[in-house]
């Protein structure tokens, strides 16, 4: 009975991991969520007028900060980051989505370290520790899949640490999207000598992002509309959206591909990369707020090394 | 001067066999406008893409022959070359508009060229000049309707100063009001510019086209001037052409002129009778919408819709009047994040204000424009079946019936997805009506398809409602509503203006921006109207 009982719990714990981010994915946020946080809005607030390259930049200094530093710093970071989406347009809306989308990382990263972390890496993360403490045991056949024999606290805790890291890079990403239109992007990374094929890939990219949503979005409604999931609790419902999520994948890409090609022809019947190099109508000027911005950049960089420099906030160990 | 020269051209695209266009010779002039028209995939496409370049530069595939453009061999020159010769503007705004600004977009092209910030400018001036975008400058390109968008990407076009203009299917996806505007400009552009335009609406493109090409199967079956045309109408038509009434009577009748007019006189003088098409009145009411939606700055959508068993009501309305967002509102497929509704809705004297999608889709279904985004099975009769297995219906009959209709018994095996366009709509029509649920709502089902693939539309739509079937339509083709539907339902800035037979919309609809159809010109004074 014991042995029973045992392994749905176990199961139950397996499955909290791999649905709680489902369910905050499509349950929570929705396809719509992802869409309006992955598509430009327009709006006059700060991260608006800024370069489009420094907040490439931006991406790239809390990539390196959250690599660099202790976790706590990166998760403080992450959640500062959130906070600011408070001032761009539907601010608070998308500050929820932007949490509920960290909170979907968060689950989903500790889950996937966790129950995999051998005691010998958490030996190096946890130093000061000689015995950890055991919250689960697993059903011995769990090892199939990878698991350690026991759910620890510090595994847990060091899933948390780790999904910081992912966490802090992925926000400040999507800052750069929702403020930033597909030309100022083309226009920063040109300046940067990215090569015209990638730019124009990237920018085709971040046109076409929020069209796979919608086009998702439509596929799944049509599903629902056509009865999935009709006659089953409404509780079941976001499993019954990952089952038309996943089957609208094929169509969406098809439909996306058949106007990708009119992407291409409308841009070469245009002479894009007709020469090496091409001008801007419309230029986008370092302002002041920018160099202040880069300033503050060298700084955080600079104030992470000298800490790092003096024993403290360091990555690894993840707790001093 | 030939401007395009075109010898013993053949083509087939990559791993297929089957070539896909053979041309021995032709030849265009400098400032000749040329209207090129065909069915579907006859080949109309693979021409223009042969003189723009994208065929062989960047469409792969088998090619012998020889396209030269000013006397040079196209398949020796870059695209970005041929680009300054030949603009091409293609049929989907939304597909070919990359940029966020319009300013930006127009400004795309000659920045390519690496033109100066002058040159720039002054190119964005004479192009919007031109085309009279003036007022739309300062817009966002999402921001855009239809119309509008395909008028923006004929500036960015018109900013690369080509001599050739090469137009495919301009204006397939936008509202009348748009259509004219391009049409407008075409017209201006009449021999100070080359032009080549695929378009199925040939009367339209009459006025400043000199010569009328037709591709079948990828061949030219027809290349005659302007003038010649009555004279081969029934030829036209053959083809699959669409071809108004007033050129097959004016044909018949022996007259130099199809002005609808003159037409319409000469038939009076000689007594012909037309017959008009039967409107049916329909079976009881069995959909009751009322939906509201609106944004902080305006209201979208303000309307009531009723709708009687067995019959076609076709919604109309320029690009932004609310047509789609009425139905999404209908379905309950409004983002509730981005607007405000409220909607109340009766089916068949149910009440389904307060139900999700998945109960409402138990009354009503409904055929999106994208109808590939609903094509999830391997093959066609798993895409039929799915809607009669999510609902546990039972119905061979049912089954039987519909696989008829839309002739699917021959391609049942296939991969929806790989389907032509017209294949693909007919699998998209039988799923929904698959799931017994007799409410058809249909988003721009017209939208790019040719005469053959309308008529056969509209047919469908009308032996679907002979078995109880309710349909509404949204769509711009006045033709198809004349022709196939039983009630035109007049939208204008968010609210149903006008609702009752198309014969009386077509009154009033010039102004609410949609042209009546000649169809109904030709009938405008007869009393002999017949209803069901």
């Amino acid at each position: 009975m014991n042995y029973i009982i045992d392994a749905i719990i176990s199961w139950l714990i397996f499955l909290f991991g791999v649905a709680a981010p489902f369910y905050l994915i499509l349950g929570v946020i929705g396809i719509g969520g992802f869409r309006e946080i992955t598509k430009y809005e327009v709006y006059n607030s700060f991260y608006y007028k800024l370069n489009p390259a420094i907040k490439i930049l931006f991406s790239v200094v809390v990539m390196i900060i959250a690599s660099m530093v202790i976790w706590w710093i990166s998760a403080l970071l992450a959640i500062v980051i959130l906070l600011s989406y408070t001032s761009l347009r539907n601010g608070r809306r998308k500050a929820f989505i932007g949490s509920m989308f960290l909170l979907s990382v968060i689950i989903g990263t500790t889950w996937s370290y966790a129950p995999l972390t051998p005691p010998a890496i958490l030996s190096i993360a946890f130093p000061h520790q000689t015995t950890f403490l055991d919250l689960w045991k697993w059903p011995s056949y769990f090892a199939i899949m990878g698991y350690q024999p026991y759910l620890t606290l510090q595994g847990l805790i060091y899933g948390v640490q780790i999904s910081f890291r992912f966490a802090a890079v992925t926000i400040a990403a999507l800052i750069l999207v929702m403020t930033t239109t597909p030309s100022q992007i083309l226009k920063a990374l040109h300046k940067l000598r990215i090569p015209d094929p990638i730019v124009f890939s990237l920018m085709v990219a971040m046109k076409s992002v929020p069209m796979v949503f919608e086009s998702l979005d439509t596929s799944v409604k049509l599903q629902m509309l056509r009865g999935l999931g009709s006659d089953r609790s409404k509780y079941l419902k976001p499993i019954f959206m990952l089952i038309a999520g996943l089957s609208a994948i094929v169509p969406t890409i098809v439909h996306l591909m058949r106007g990708a090609k009119d992407i291409a022809i409308s841009a070469d019947t245009r002479g894009f990369r007709a020469y090496n190099r091409r001008t801007y109508f419309v230029d986008i000027p370092m302002t002041r707020t920018d160099y202040y911005m880069v300033g503050l950049f060298l700084a955080g960089i600079g104030v992470a090394g000298i800490m790092l420099a003096l024993g403290f906030g360091r990555a690894i160990p993840y707790i001093s | 001067m030939t401007i395009i020269e075109i010898d013993n051209l053949k083509f087939s695209y990559l791993g297929q066999t089957e070539t896909a266009l053979e041309i021995e010779h032709l030849s265009i002039s400098e400032g000749e406008s040329v209207l090129i028209t065909g069915k579907s995939g006859s080949g109309k496409s693979t021409l223009i893409q042969c003189i723009n370049g994208i065929i062989p530069h960047v469409t792969a595939g088998k090619l012998t022959g020889n396209v030269r453009l000013k006397g040079e061999d196209v398949s020796e020159m870059t695209v970005a070359k041929i680009s300054t010769i030949v603009g091409t503007l293609l049929q989907d705004p939304e597909r070919q508009v990359l940029n966020y600004k319009v300013v930006e977009e127009i400004a795309f092209g000659p920045e390519n060229l690496n033109c100066t910030h002058d040159e720039i400018e002054k190119r964005i001036q004479a192009a919007t000049e031109r085309t009279g975008i003036e007022d739309l400058m300062e817009r966002d390109t999402d921001t855009l309707s239809g119309g509008e968008m395909q008028r923006v990407a004929l500036t960015s076009v018109m900013a690369m100063e080509p001599e050739i203009l090469v137009l495919d299917e301009p204006t397939s996806n936008i509202d009348p009001e748009g259509t004219e505007k391009i049409f407008q400009f075409l017209h201006q552009q009449k021999g100070v510019k080359t032009l080549i335009v695929v378009e199925h609406k040939v009367e339209r493109a009459l006025r400043f086209v000199d010569r009328i090409i037709v591709i079948d199967n990828g061949r030219i079956v027809l290349d005659i001037p302007k003038e010649n045309m009555l004279e081969m109408v029934h030829t036209l038509l053959e083809k699959g052409i669409e071809i108004p009434e007033e050129f097959l009577y004016a044909s018949k009748m022996g007259l130099k002129s199809a002005d609808i007019e003159t037409v319409r006189e000469e038939i009076q003088r000689e007594g012909i009778t037309l017959h008009s098409h039967a409107r049916r009145r329909g079976g009881d009411l069995v959909l009751e919408a009322q939906s509201k939606v609106e944004v902080p700055e305006r209201i979208i959508v303000d309307a009531e819709l009723k709708a009687r068993k067995g019959t076609v009501v076709a919604i109309m309305g320029k690009n932004g009047a609310g047509k789609s967002t009425l139905l999404k509102a209908m379905l309950g497929l409004i983002n509730k994040n981005q607007f405000t509704s409220s909607s109340s809705i009766k089916i068949d004297k149910v009440d389904l204000s307060e139900s999700d999608i998945s109960r409402r889709g138990a009354y009503i279904s409904y055929l999106p424009q994208s109808f590939d985004l609903m094509l999830i099975n391997r093959t066609v009769e798993r895409e039929v079946k799915y809607s009669m297995r999510k609902r546990g219906i039972r119905n061979d009959e049912l089954l039987q019936t519909i696989f008829e209709i839309f002739e699917l018994y021959e391609i049942r095996a296939a991969d929806p997805l790989r389907l032509s366009m017209g294949q693909r709509r007919r699998v998209s029509m039988a799923a929904i009506l698959a799931s017994e649920v007799r409410i058809v709502l249909m988003d721009e089902p017209t939208s790019g398809q040719d005469f053959y693939h309308k008529d056969l539309m509209g047919k469908e739509l009308r032996k679907i409602t002979d078995m109880g079937y309710t349909v509404i339509v949204v769509t711009h083709d006045g033709r198809f509503v004349y022709r196939y539907a039983d009630e035109l339902a007049i939208m204008h800035e968010g609210r149903i203006v006008f609702h009752g037979i198309p014969e009386e919309g077509f009154e009033i609809s010039e102004q609410y921006g949609i042209l009546p159809p000649s169809d109904h010109l030709l009938r405008r004074h007869e009393k002999n109207l017949e209803v069901e």
